[in-house]
C-alpha cells in the first residue's frame, strides 16, 4: 500500500495531464484552440440536479462553482490551471491576492478600475460588503458557514434588512478598498474569498428573496431566462471585457443550461452527440458503465473525456462518546474489517472512486500523506478484524441516506455490512432521509453511533478538512456539528491555531499533512475512498480541460467554436 | 372443472404454481445452488469498468446460474428468487386486505340510507385521489424502521386501492339490493347485517373474486413501481422492482440484469392475469363488472 | 338533477379538504424538518431556528393549516427580505425549496403532464378501438388469437418495464428516436410529437388492453343479437351493422372508462415522467416528496384529486346514464 500511493499521486497527475493534451487535442497538436479567435456558438448543458437557487448569498460552492462563477465573479478566484498548479487562488475582482497585517488577523484588498455590472455601473467595495452582509439574513439561508466564526462580530448578526448599519468588521474607506477584521489570524483568507459570498450585489437592486429571479451579474454572462430547477439561458453580458478578466476565455455567445435529466441519459446523449448535443457537456454526470466499457479501448469516446480529482473523502464516522466506539479496539477492528473494494465497485468502479486510507485526499495541495496503519489490503482483513474482537463477535447499526446520489446510500451501505459480516460483526442498517441526513448526523444528542460520511474541499488546502472534523472547538452540541468524533484534543488545536497564522501554503500543507498522520492513528474515522472525476463532453467541444481545483472542465473556458 | 379447458387458464395458472412454490422454496434453491443473496463477490466484477460482471451474459457459470448482479457481485439467481418472496407476498396480502376493506364499505354504502353511502362514497373518492406515493414515503417516514417493510407495504397499497373493489361492491349490492328476495327479506325483519350476510354476500362472491383475481397482478404492479421509484423494502433484501430501477444504467453493459428480473415479472404477472381471466369466463362471462384499473 | 350535481360538487370540495388536511397531518407527523433542508450544510442551530420562524413552521400544525386554508380563499402576505409577498387568492404558497409560488410551477408543469395524458387517451382508444372491432369481427382468426393475447399481456405489463423495453430498443440499438425531452407544442409541434411518441405508446399499449376488450364484447355482443341476422339477411354489409350498433354499445363503457383513466394518467404520472425524463407533475411530486417540500405536495395533491374526483363524478353520471337500474342517489 505504501508503495503503490506515490505512484497512484503520479498516476492521477499523469492522468490528469493526459487528459490535458486529449482534452485539448488540438492546443497540443493542431494548435486550432486560440483564446482569443473562440467566440461563437451555443454550448448546451446537461445536468441532474436543478439550479435551485441563482443567489450569491445561497450558493455554497469550491472556488466560486462552475456555473455561478459565469455570473459572479468574486475577490479572488480558482485559477482554472490543470493539475497541480490549479490548486491556488488569483485575483479576480482584486488586483492581488490581497495584503495581510496585524499577524493574517486583518486582510486588505483594492479592486480593480475595470469591472461593471451588468448595467454599466461600476463595481465599487460597498457592493462586495453589502453582498456579504446580505448573505447573514435568514430569509437566505445557504452558504460556507467561515464567515460567521472568522469576521469580527459577526456571530450574531440578521443581516441588512433587520440590521441596516451592517458589520463592522468590513471597512471601505474608499470605493476601491475592502478591509476585513478577523477574529483569529486565517492564512487561508485568499481562499475564502473565492466564496460565492464574495460576489458584489448592488444595494439598489437587491430585493430580497426574489433577487435570484434575475440576479445582477458581474461575470462575462448574464441571465437571459432562468426556470428554477429546470433551465436557465445564458448571454453574454455586454460590460464585462476580457482585458479585465485574464481568467475565464468566454467563448460560446450562448449557453444553455438544462436540468433534470437522467444521468445515464445525459452520458449516452453527449456519447451519440446528435445535434445540438454535439456541444453539450455536463457539470454533475459522471460516466457510467456503458461509457466505461468504450473507454480505454482506443475508441472514439476516448478522445472526449476529461479525468480529474476534486478532493473529497467518503468515510466511516465513530461517534466516540458511544458504546461500543469509544473502545479503540473496536474501532481498530472495523478499519481492519473493511473491504474497500466493495465500496469502490458500489461507487461505480475503479474509474470514478479510489481506495483511501487516509482521511486527507490523495491531493498534493491538501498535505497528503499517506499512512496505513491498519492494512485491510483490498479486501479486507477479517482474521486481524476477529482477533481484536475477540470471541464475542458485535453488533452494530449503520446509518447511511436513503438514495445513492451523494455516495451515502445503501448501495454503499450494503457493501460495508457484508464486509463486516465476514469478521464477524452483524451489521443493522438505518437509513435516513437524505434531506436531513445533516441535521441529524449533526446534532450530537441524535448523532448515530456510526455513520457514512462524505467531505469536500470547500478550497483546495488542508484546514477546511481537518478543522471542521476534528477540532474539538468546533463541536456544536445544539446542531450543524460536523466533528461527529466529539475529539478535543487541545494539542491538536493549539496546533490548528499556529497552522492558521501561516500565510505559506506549501508550509502550511505539509503541516496539515502531518496533523492528518498523527490524528489517524486514533482511527476516530474509517477511510473508505475518495472522488475521481471522469465527464464526457461532446465532439464539438474544445478545450474541455479539467482544472485542478475541482477536477473537471471550466465552463468559462470551454469552446464550441 | 369447465375452467380446465380454457388453455390460457391452465398454462397461467402453471406457472404461477412454480412461481409461488420457488418464492416459498427460496432458501432451499438457493441452498442447492450453494450461494446466498446478500454475499458480495468483488472478485467476478470489472472495477475499471464501472463493475459490471467478468464473462459473458452477466457472468453465468456452474457457481452462479444466472449469472452475478453488476456493482456488487451477488448471485443473482438467489437475488430473484427471494426477490419472489417479496413481490408475491406483498401483493397476495394486499389483495386479500383490500378486498376484505372493500367490500366492508362497500356493502354498507350499498345497503345504508343515501347519507351512508354518499358519506362513503366520498371516502371512495378521497381513497382513490389520494397520490399513493406521498401515502408511502410518508408513512415509511413516521412508522419506526423496526417494522418490516413488506407488511408496510402491503398495508400502504391496500389502504390506497380498496377504493375500487367497494365501487363494484357498492354497485352490486345496489343491484342486488332491488331483487325481490331482499326484498322480501327486509320486509321480513331481518335486520341490515342479516340481509348482508344471507342474501347480498353470496351474490357478491361471482363479481368480487372475478375482480380480485384481476387485482393481484395489479397490486403486483404497485409494488414493483414503488420499489422501482426506491419507496419499497430495504436493501440487502432483494425485490424486482428495485433490481429494475437500476437497469437503465446497465442495459448495455449488461443486458441480463435486466432481463431476468424484468422477464420474471413479466411472466408472473401474465400468468396470474390468465388466471384472472380463467376465473372471469367462468363466474362473469358477461362481464358485467368493469375492471378499473 | 340538479340537486345530485350539486351534492356531488359538494362532496368534491369536502374530498380536497380531505386530502389537504391528511397531506399536512402526515407532514406534521413525520419528524424531519423541512427548514433543514432550506438551511443548507452550513445551517448552525440559531440559524436554523431563525430559518425555522421565517418559514412560518414554529406555530402550531392548526393555525399553520388554517393559514393555508385562508391563503386559499383570501390570499396571504409573507415576509421576503426588505418587502411583503403578497400572494392572491387562491394562494398554494411557495415552494420551500425553490420559493417559486406554487400555482405558477403547476401551471408551467402542467401542459407536460396534459400532452402526456391526453395524447395517450388518444393513442390508446385508437388502438383499442380498432384491435376490438378487428378482434370481435373474427375476420381472421390468428388476428384474433394474438389481439386477445396482447389484451392480457397489457394487463400484465408496468409501465416502467415497457418503457424501459421500448428506450431499449428504439433510442439504443435502434437510434430511430432520440432520447425523449419535452419540447412545447407551441414551439415545434413536430419535436412535440416526436419526443411523446414513446411514452405515449407505453401508455398506449397498457391502456388499450381494457378498451379492445369492451370493444370486442361489445361487437360480439352486438353480431349475436337476432336482428342483426336479419339485417344480415336483407344484404346490409356488416361493416355498417357493427359500426352503427355495436360501437354504439360499446361507447358509454368506453367513455366511462376514458373519463376515468384520464385521471388515472395523471396520477400514474409519477412512473412515466420519472421513467422517461419528463419535467411533468409527476416528477414535480416525486421532487417535493424527497425534499419534504410541503406547499408542493399539497399543491400537486389538490390538483390531481380534483381531476380523480371530477373523473369519477362524470363516471358516474354517465354509468346512471346507460342503466336505469342504477339510481342516482
Amino acid at each position: 500500500m505504501r508503495r503503490t500511493v506515490p505512484l497512484t499521486l503520479a498516476a492521477t497527475l499523469l492522468a490528469g495531464a493526459l487528459a490535458a493534451c486529449q482534452g485539448g487535442g488540438e492546443e497540443s497538436s493542431t494548435a486550432a484552440f486560440d483564446p482569443a479567435t473562440c467566440q461563437g456558438g451555443t454550448l448546451s448543458v446537461l445536468n441532474q440536479g436543478g439550479i435551485t437557487h441563482l443567489d450569491p448569498a445561497r450558493l455554497y460552492t469550491s472556488g466560486g462553482g462552475n456555473i455561478p462563477s459565469l455570473l459572479f465573479r468574486t475577490l479572488t478566484t480558482r485559477n482554472r490551471l490543470p493539475g497541480e498548479a490549479g490548486t491556488k487562488p488569483a485575483p479576480d475582482l482584486a488586483t492581488d491576492l490581497g495584503t495581510p497585517s496585524d499577524g493574517a488577523k486583518t486582510w486588505t484588498y483594492h479592486l480593480r478600475d475595470d469591472i461593471f455590472f451588468e448595467d454599466g455601473t461600476p463595481i465599487t467595495a460597498a457592493d462586495v460588503k453589502y453582498g456579504i452582509e446580505r448573505s447573514f439574513a435568514p430569509e437566505l439561508p445557504g452558504g460556507a458557514p467561515y464567515l460567521r466564526d472568522w469576521l469580527v462580530g459577526a456571530a450574531g448578526y440578521q443581516g441588512p434588512y433587520k440590521q441596516p448599519d451592517g458589520l463592522a468588521a468590513i471597512e471601505t474607506p474608499d470605493p476601491k478598498t475592502i478591509i476585513f477584521k478577523l477574529r483569529k489570524p486565517e492564512g487561508d483568507f485568499p481562499f475564502l474569498a473565492t466564496a460565492t459570498q464574495f460576489a458584489p450585489v448592488p444595494q439598489a437592486k437587491d430585493k430580497g428573496v426574489d433577487y435570484e429571479n434575475h440576479p445582477v451579474s458581474s461575470g462575462p454572462y448574464m441571465v437571459a431566462a432562468y426556470e428554477k430547477k429546470k433551465s436557465l439561458s445564458l448571454v453574454r453580458n455586454p460590460h464585462w471585457t476580457k482585458a479585465s478578466d485574464t481568467l475565464r476565455y468566454a467563448c460560446p455567445d450562448k449557453i444553455e443550461v438544462t436540468s433534470g435529466l437522467d444521468a445515464a441519459v445525459i452520458n449516452q446523449r453527449i456519447s451519440t452527440g446528435a445535434g445540438p448535443d454535439a456541444y453539450a457537456v455536463t457539470t454533475d454526470a459522471v460516466v457510467g458503465p456503458e461509457q466505461l466499457a468504450q473507454l480505454g479501448s482506443g475508441s472514439e469516446l476516448d478522445k472526449r473525456v476529461a479525468r480529474g480529482e476534486f478532493p473529497s473523502t467518503i468515510y466511516l464516522a465513530f461517534n466516540t462518546k458511544k458504546k461500543p466506539f469509544d473502545d479503540l479496539k473496536v474501532r481498530q477492528a472495523l478499519s481492519y474489517a473493511i473491504n474497500r473494494t466493495s465500496v469502490v465497485n458500489a461507487l461505480g468502479g475503479s474509474a470514478v472512486a479510489g481506495p483511501s486510507t487516509t482521511f486527507l485526499p490523495p491531493q498534493a495541495a491538501l498535505g497528503y500523506q499517506p499512512y496505513d496503519y491498519f492494512p485491510a489490503g483490498e479486501t479486507g482483513n477479517p482474521a486481524k478484524a476477529k482477533e481484536l474482537l475477540g470471541a464475542a463477535g458485535l453488533s452494530i447499526e449503520l446509518a447511511h441516506e436513503n438514495d445513492d446520489a451523494n455516495g451515502l446510500g445503501p448501495k454503499v451501505a450494503a457493501a460495508v455490512q457484508d464486509a463486516f459480516k465476514q469478521a464477524g460483526i452483524t451489521v443493522t442498517l438505518t437509513a435516513i432521509d437524505s434531506a436531513t441526513y445533516r441535521d441529524v448526523t449533526g446534532k450530537p444528542a441524535t448523532q448515530p453511533a456510526l455513520s457514512l460520511q462524505s467531505w469536500g474541499a470547500d478550497w483546495p488546502s488542508g484546514g477546511p478538512f481537518l478543522i471542521p472534523i476534528f477540532d474539538g472547538r468546533q463541536i456544536i452540541t445544539a446542531g450543524g456539528n460536523f466533528n461527529l468524533a466529539q475529539y478535543n484534543d487541545p494539542a491538536v488545536n493549539a496546533e490548528i491555531d499556529a497552522i492558521n497564522a501561516l500565510t505559506d501554503p506549501a508550509a502550511a500543507a505539509k503541516r496539515w499533512g502531518r496533523l492528518d498522520a498523527k490524528i489517524g492513528e486514533l482511527a476516530l474515522v474509517v477511510p473508505l475512498t475518495h472522488e475521481k472525476d471522469v465527464y464526457l463532453y461532446g465532439k464539438s467541444v474544445k478545450n474541455a480541460v479539467p482544472d485542478g481545483w475541482r477536477g473537471t472542465y471550466d465552463l468559462a473556458r470551454v469552446s464550441v467554436k | 372443472m369447465r375452467v380446465l379447458h380454457d388453455r390460457g387458464f391452465t398454462v397461467g395458472a402453471a406457472i404461477a404454481l412454480v412461481m409461488v412454490t420457488v418464492a416459498v422454496a427460496a432458501p432451499l434453491l438457493t441452498a442447492w445452488e450453494g450461494q446466498d443473496p446478500t454475499t458480495f463477490h468483488n472478485d467476478l466484477l470489472d472495477s475499471a469498468r464501472g463493475g459490471v460482471p467478468i464473462g459473458p451474459l452477466g457472468g453465468i457459470s456452474g457457481d452462479h446460474w444466472l449469472g452475478v448482479e453488476p456493482g456488487t457481485g451477488r448471485d443473482l439467481f438467489a437475488r430473484v428468487v427471494f426477490g419472489a418472496r417479496v413481490s408475491l407476498g406483498v401483493a397476495v396480502s394486499a389483495t386479500v386486505l383490500q378486498v376484505l376493506i372493500g367490500v366492508g364499505v362497500g356493502v354498507a354504502a350499498g345497503l345504508g340510507g343515501r347519507h351512508l353511502d354518499a358519506g362513503l362514497s366520498r371516502l371512495v373518492d378521497l381513497v382513490l385521489a389520494f397520490p399513493i406515493l406521498v401515502l408511502a414515503i410518508a408513512l415509511l417516514a413516521i412508522v419506526p424502521p423496526s417494522w418490516p417493510r413488506p407488511v408496510l407495504l402491503a398495508v400502504v397499497i391496500a389502504m390506497l386501492g380498496w377504493g375500487g373493489t367497494a365501487r363494484i361492491t357498492r354497485g352490486e349490492t345496489l343491484t342486488l339490493r332491488a331483487r325481490d328476495y331482499v326484498a322480501a327479506a327486509r320486509v321480513s325483519g331481518a335486520g341490515p347485517l342479516r340481509v348482508a350476510r344471507r342474501e347480498i354476500l353470496p351474490g357478491l362472491a361471482s363479481p368480487v373474486l372475478t375482480y380480485a383475481a384481476f387485482v393481484l397482478p395489479t397490486n403486483m404492479i404497485t409494488e414493483a413501481g414503488l420499489s422501482f421509484l426506491g419507496v419499497g423494502v430495504r436493501p440487502p433484501t432483494p425485490s424486482w422492482g428495485q433490481m429494475l430501477s437500476t437497469a437503465t444504467t446497465w442495459f448495455r453493459a449488461d443486458p441480463l440484469y435486466v432481463a431476468v428480473p424484468g422477464g420474471l415479472l413479466f411472466a408472473t404477472l401474465l400468468a396470474f392475469v390468465l388466471v384472472a381471466n380463467g376465473v372471469r369466463r367462468v363466474l362473469d362471462p358477461r362481464q358485467r363488472t368493469e375492471v378499473l384499473r | 338533477m340538479i340537486g345530485y350535481v350539486a351534492r356531488r360538487l359538494g362532496g368534491t370540495a369536502l374530498v380536497l379538504f380531505g386530502l389537504s388536511a391528511i397531506v399536512y397531518a402526515l407532514f406534521y407527523l413525520a419528524p424531519q424538518d423541512p427548514a433543514v433542508l432550506t438551511c443548507g450544510k452550513g445551517c448552525t442551530p440559531e440559524r436554523l431556528a431563525e430559518v425555522h420562524a421565517a418559514m412560518g413552521l414554529d406555530e402550531p400544525a392548526l393555525t399553520q393549516y388554517r393559514h393555508f386554508l385562508q391563503g386559499l380563499f383570501v390570499g396571504r402576505d409573507y415576509p421576503a427580505g426588505p418587502d411583503v409577498r403578497h400572494c392572491p387568492a387562491p394562494c398554494l404558497g411557495y415552494s420551500f425549496e425553490t420559493d417559486q409560488p406554487v400555482t405558477a410551477l403547476l401551471a408551467d408543469r402542467l401542459p407536460v403532464s396534459v400532452s402526456l395524458a391526453v395524447g395517450a387517451e388518444v393513442l390508446s382508444l385508437a388502438l383499442g378501438i380498432g384491435a376490438g372491432l378487428l378482434s370481435g369481427l373474427r375476420r381472421y382468426r390468428v388476428l384474433d388469437k394474438l389481439v386477445n393475447g396482447l389484451i392480457l399481456a397489457g394487463y400484465a405489463v408496468p409501465v416502467f418495464l415497457i418503457g424501459l423495453l421500448l428506450l431499449m430498443i428504439f433510442c439504443v440499438y435502434l437510434r430511430w428516436l432520440p432520447f425523449p425531452t419535452y419540447v412545447p407544442l407551441t414551439t415545434d409541434p413536430l419535436a412535440w410529437a416526436q419526443n411523446l411518441l414513446l411514452p405515449w405508446t407505453a401508455l398506449a399499449l397498457i391502456q388499450a388492453a381494457a378498451y379492445a376488450r369492451l370493444t370486442r364484447a361489445g361487437v360480439q355482443d352486438t353480431l349475436a343479437e337476432d336482428y342483426v341476422r336479419t339485417a344480415r339477411a336483407y344484404g346490409f354489409t356488416e361493416r355498417r351493422i357493427v359500426l352503427r350498433r355495436a360501437l354504439r354499445g360499446a361507447l358509454v363503457p368506453l367513455v366511462t372508462l376514458t373519463a376515468i383513466d384520464l385521471a388515472a394518467i395523471m396520477t400514474s404520472a409519477v412512473l412515466t415522467e420519472t421513467m422517461f425524463g419528463l419535467p411533468g407533475v409527476g416528477q414535480l411530486l416525486v421532487g417535493a416528496v424527497n425534499q419534504i417540500d410541503l406547499p408542493v405536495v399539497v399543491g400537486v395533491t389538490l390538483l390531481t384529486g380534483c381531476l380523480v374526483v371530477v373523473g369519477n363524478a362524470v363516471a358516474d353520471l354517465l354509468y346512471a346514464a346507460i342503466d336505469p337500474r342504477v339510481q342516482l342517489r
